[in-house]
This record gives structure tokens, sequence and C-alpha cells, in this order.
């Protein structure tokens, strides 16, 4: 089965990349793929793979989406150099559909994780730790925000 | 518009993520690695942050042997390929002294102008023996010799405008041109698939840049529409003047522009037309007079024509063709004609006999047969392919015809599977078009005959099977209906 790919206006090939279709799905099957991987590596029970591809999950997009500042080419000549992917996907634009698919993702793997572990506690303290700091960093308040200058700009 | 098999689409995603992520562990090990080693920088600071050149140390040199590869000859339908190899995983890649030839599908010598030809090598010898290689000053120095002069009477005769300056680098017309047309308090809509240069000479220009999305129109008014009624930015002043940016062909996608619907709406709203036909001239149009002849569009309508002699002509260097007030105007304000080195005499010279050979002002008819073997061979090529199962994009007559890769693995599979049965191609990736979009450019060219088109067809069809990129079905063969056993009564 077939998709059509229009080209998109967004000019930053960092994050056009985002705009095609299947990334929705992809992100969704490899957050699928990667807890059976850590069921079958660790032999733990269901929950607490969730929680492991949770935390996990929670790190890594941190660091990509939050952390760390600029596009990985230099052909734009820095034009993008204060801000984070996340600050620059669809041009700065709050709320977009993407953005709400960003914010709702981590909502749901800390249900999906809270649930399977039945809400015990030191699991449930991670898990809530750690979607509560994504959920808020996603914030549009949090637009070029940087608390205590952390991550700021020299 | 380019339709992906979903599937395809998964997979790409998944594997430039697993490349990232390899990437990305590489160097946290690499960084522990270097904590450890002192670094001798005694105080500077580094070049590039290290995330600014990720992409190319973690991505592009692993496939570094498919890029940049040297070429022995002149770039007609057959070249020679130097080999190259690594010992270091293509960290770095050494010439050897072997030589392959191989069959040029990606050089931009749409009609064969690249190697040695009957009437332009002479001439172009000549004029190197009587003005010598380089004119060693700018236009308004000690530059402009009588042939600077014939050469921009002959283009702006050419392309149907009225004047025409001329430069020594196409890259430089579009990013010396337009800061010189267009300033702060200015608007610049340009399609979302523009070149570089285009894209950088907008930029410094420090007009606002917004883009349309490539080819509609429609989307280009309703842009159009929105920027007229706000006004410049923070003041809502109206604007000073509105530029629209667009190519003939574009290089990537193979595709014609719009052009009637896109000039109709410039001349609705008032904006000025700047049309770059870097590929378009001297490859499409019945007289070889690009974009603007095959559409129909009239030449006074378009303001600002551009292009380039790299591709159709053999040479080197750009052109701008407009009113005289245009021309005369950009003769005092442009960077590029005031300080950078005129057009060197030789390339001047073939440019003037491509152009000739092209009219048949030679006294042959070799343009003229130049100009329909490019057509027939484009058709010809792009309709075969399709009909193996092959994602070519492109208008029918555009001799540009990308083959959808896809997957980033595919790219070089394809180039070096292509290069071992003697078939180069290009193929271009990210950054250079979007992620998802991997493609291998083929560039028909005049001087490729039959046999060598049939030749292409085989290898690509061979090395498509083998890399598994013929994402459409395939048109059945027609079946030879055999004779069956004549009855006798």
């Amino acid at each position: 089965m077939y998709v059509r790919a229009v080209p998109t206006t967004d000019l930053n090939r960092n994050t056009e990349w985002f705009t095609y279709p299947g990334v929705w799905t992809t992100y969704i099957l490899i957050l699928f793929f990667s807890w059976l991987i850590v069921l079958s590596l660790f032999g733990c029970s269901p929950g607490m793979a969730w929680t492991i591809v949770h935390l996990s999950h929670f790190l890594v997009t941190y660091q990509c989406f939050h952390w760390k500042k600029g596009t990985p080419f230099a052909d734009d000549q820095g034009i993008y150099n204060g801000l984070t992917w996340w600050e620059q996907i669809d041009n700065g634009k709050q709320l977009t559909r993407n953005r709400k698919f960003l914010t709702v993702v981590p909502v749901v793997l800390y249900l999906i994780a809270s649930h399977t572990t039945d809400y015990e506690n030191p699991m449930l303290f991670f898990n809530t730790l750690a979607v509560f700091v994504l959920v808020v960093a996603k914030f549009p308040n949090m637009h070029k925000v940087r608390i205590f200058g952390i991550n700021a700009d020299h | 518009m380019i339709t992906i098999p979903y599937l395809t689409a998964l997979t790409t995603y998944f594997s430039y993520g697993l490349l990232f992520a390899f990437g990305q562990f590489r160097d946290f090990f690499r960084k522990i690695f270097d904590w450890w080693q002192s670094s001798d920088l005694q105080g500077y600071a580094p070049i590039c942050l290290g995330l600014e050149d990720f992409y190319i140390r973690r991505l592009y040199l692993r496939i570094q042997d498919c890029f940049g590869r040297p070429i022995a000859s002149a770039p007609d339908a057959w070249f020679d390929v130097v080999e190259r190899f690594s010992n270091d995983n293509n960290k770095t890649l050494k010439r050897t002294t072997k030589i392959s030839r191989c069959l040029n599908l990606g050089s931009y010598n749409y009609l064969g102008f690249a190697a040695a030809d009957e009437y332009c090598t002479p001439r172009a010898i000549e004029s190197l023996k009587r003005f010598s290689p380089s004119t060693c000053s700018a236009r308004v120095d000690g530059g402009t010799t009588t042939l600077h002069e014939e050469l921009e009477e002959c283009v702006a005769d050419f392309v149907g405008k009225p004047a025409a300056l001329v430069f020594g680098m196409g890259y430089v017309t579009n990013s010396a041109i337009l800061p010189v047309l267009v300033g702060k308090g200015g608007l610049i809509i340009s399609d979302s698939l523009n070149h570089n240069s285009i894209v950088n000479g907008a930029r410094g220009s420090g007009a606002t840049i917004r883009v349309f999305q490539h080819n509609m129109p429609s989307h280009l008014e309703k842009v159009l529409r929105e920027q007229i009624a706000e006004g410049q930015p923070r003041t809502h002043r109206p604007w000073k003047k509105i530029i629209v940016v667009v190519e003939g062909i574009y290089s990537m996608e193979g595709e014609l522009c719009k052009l009637p619907e896109i000039v109709a709406i410039c001349k609705k709203y008032k904006a000025y037309a700047y049309l770059d036909e870097a590929h378009s001239i001297g490859a499409v149009g019945k007289s070889g007079r690009g974009v603007c002849e095959l559409l129909g569009v009239d030449t006074a309508d378009i303001d600002i024509m551009m292009g380039t002699f790299t591709k159709s002509f053999g040479s080197c260097g750009g052109y701008i063709a407009g009113s005289k007030e245009l021309i005369k105007y950009l003769k005092y304000t442009c960077p590029a004609h005031l300080y950078a080195t005129s057009i060197s005499p030789p390339a001047a010279q073939q440019i003037i006999s491509a152009i000739k050979v092209l009219l048949g002002e030679d006294g042959t008819s070799r343009g003229a047969q130049k100009l329909a073997r490019i057509r027939e061979n484009s058709n010809f090529f792009r309709s075969e392919l399709q009909k193996m199962g092959f994602e070519v994009l492109g208008d029918n007559d555009s001799p540009v015809m990308p083959i959808m890769l896809y997957n980033p693995a595919k790219i070089p599979a394809f180039s070096r599977e292509c290069l071992k049965q003697n078939v180069a191609v290009v193929t271009v990736a990210f950054p250079a078009t979007p992620l998802l979009l991997a493609r291998a450019r083929i560039c028909i060219s005049a001087s490729h005959t039959k046999e060598d088109l049939l030749k292409a067809l085989e290898v690509i069809s061979r090395v498509g099977d083998l890399v598994g990129i013929k994402y459409f079905p395939a048109e059945p063969m027609k079946e030879q209906r055999e004779e069956g056993p004549i009855k006798v009564e």
C-alpha cells in the first residue's frame, strides 16, 4: 500500500522529516519492539519491562528533544544553534498535531507502565517523575525557557 | 508527487534511527576516550561544536566512496573514473593510478558539448591562444574583451530579452544578484525546493523570506495574499518589493515548473518573477530556448531570467537577462561584476559557438539534431524505466530523471554495484534531499547512443533487482504470439 509524500514548506532539514507519513507508526512500533526485546533479554515481568521502556524512553527523548541544541549538519550556518529540537519543530509554532502526538506518547506509556506494575511504589515514583518532566518540558509556555540558566547559550 | 510504499517509509525511518543511534554511541565512547588523552588545542576553541559535523562524521563518511569520485577524462558519454581504495573504513580515500571506463549517467551534459566538438573546440582553442586562459581582471577594470560583449549580445538574443549580463560562476550569479535586487523591507517568496544558491542569496539579501509549497500556484497565491495583507513584520508597512523565485527544471525532481499559472499570479499581485533556468536553458523547448518556449510563456512577462552555461553549453558561468535598465543598474551595483574576475575567454567562446550550433548558424543542422535526440533519449529512457517498475520522477521531455531509492543502505549499494558494472551514477541523500527521499539522479545526454541507453537500462534493471528498488509492479512484456499450425482443409 502506497502513501503520498507531499513536500513541506519547512526549510529546516533537521525537523522536516517529521512531517512525512509513517513517522508516528515507526515511533510506536519502535517502542513496542523495544518492550519485546527488554522482556526477552531481562526475563522480568511485563510491568518491569514497560517501566524500563518508559524510563529509557524518557532518557533518550529528553536528551534528543530537549537537551541537544542545533542541527547535525553545518549547511544552515548555525541559525538554529540556540534551539533544541523541540523548539525547532514546525518552525516554532505551538500546539500542532505533531507536538500534541509527541506529548501524548509519554503519558500513554506512563499509564501502561503504572497499570502493569499495579502502581507499586519504587517504580511509580520514577515513572511519575519522568512523565512530569517530559510533559512540562513540552508546554507552550516553556518555549525557549532555560530554568536557572541550565543549557543556556554562552 | 512521490508515492512511497508504506513499509518502505517505516523501514527507512528505522534505518536512519539505527544509524543515528550508532553514531551517538560512537561519539559517546569517543568523548570518553578523548577525555583520557589530553588535547593539544592550547587554549583555542574547537573549530566545530560536537553536534555540527555529526552527520558528516557518522553517516556521510561511511559511504564517502560513492561521492566525489575523481574522473580522468572529459565528461562525455563514456569517461574514465579513477579507482580509489581505503585502509581505514572510508575515513580517508587514496587514489590509485587505475582507471575504469564507465558510462556517464551523472554529468550535466545535456547536448553533448562537454567533449570535443568539431565546431566549438577549434574556436575555443583559437580564443585561448588569442586571449589567454584568464582575463586576470574584474569586468570594470580590464576584464571586458570583445568576446564578453559578443557573448552578452548572443545570450540576450538567444533567451529573448533586451540585454544580458554574464558572470564567471553560476552559483555566484544567484547569490550575488539577489542581495542587489532586494534588501531589507522586501519580500522574497521562493519555491520550497529551490537550489542552495537561491537560498543563500535570499538569506544574504536581508529581505524576509517566505516559502510556498513546491509547484503549487494555489499555495503561492495564498502566501502572496497573506503577506501583502500583513505587510512587513512588526511595522506592518507595505513591502518595498516582492520577488517570486522559481526554477525552470528542478534538478532533484526533474519536474518542470508550472510557469504560466505562476506568472499569471505574479502579474495579478504585481510581484516580480525571477526564473532560474539552470537546467532548462538549451535542453528543452523546440529550439532550446528553455521552459518559456516549451510552456508558451512570453519572455516579456518574466522580469529576471537567470541561467547557467554549465549544463547544456559545456562551459562554465551564469547569466542574467532582463530589460536594458535592469542590466545597466546591475552593472554598477552587482559585486560579482565589479570585483569578481570575468568569465574566462575560451569558456566564453565555447558558449558563443555552442549557441551558434544550436541555432544552426554554423551551417549544419547538428543543433536541431541534438535537441531532437535529447528529447527522444529522455522520453525513451524514462518510459523504459517506468515499465520495469522503478519509481522515476520528472515530467516528460525533462532530461533529469531521479530514481527513488529511499533506504539509506540502498544508496551505497546501488552506487557501488553500478560502478562494478561500469555505469557511473550520482546518488543524492539527506540533507540535499528530504530524509526519506534519497534518490539516484540520472542525467541523459544527446551524446548517448541507443546502445548506451540499452546497456544502462540492462545494468540498472539488474542492479535494481539486486538492491530491491522496483517499488511498482513491472508491466508485463507483450507476449509473442506464436503462429499456430495452419489448418489445411
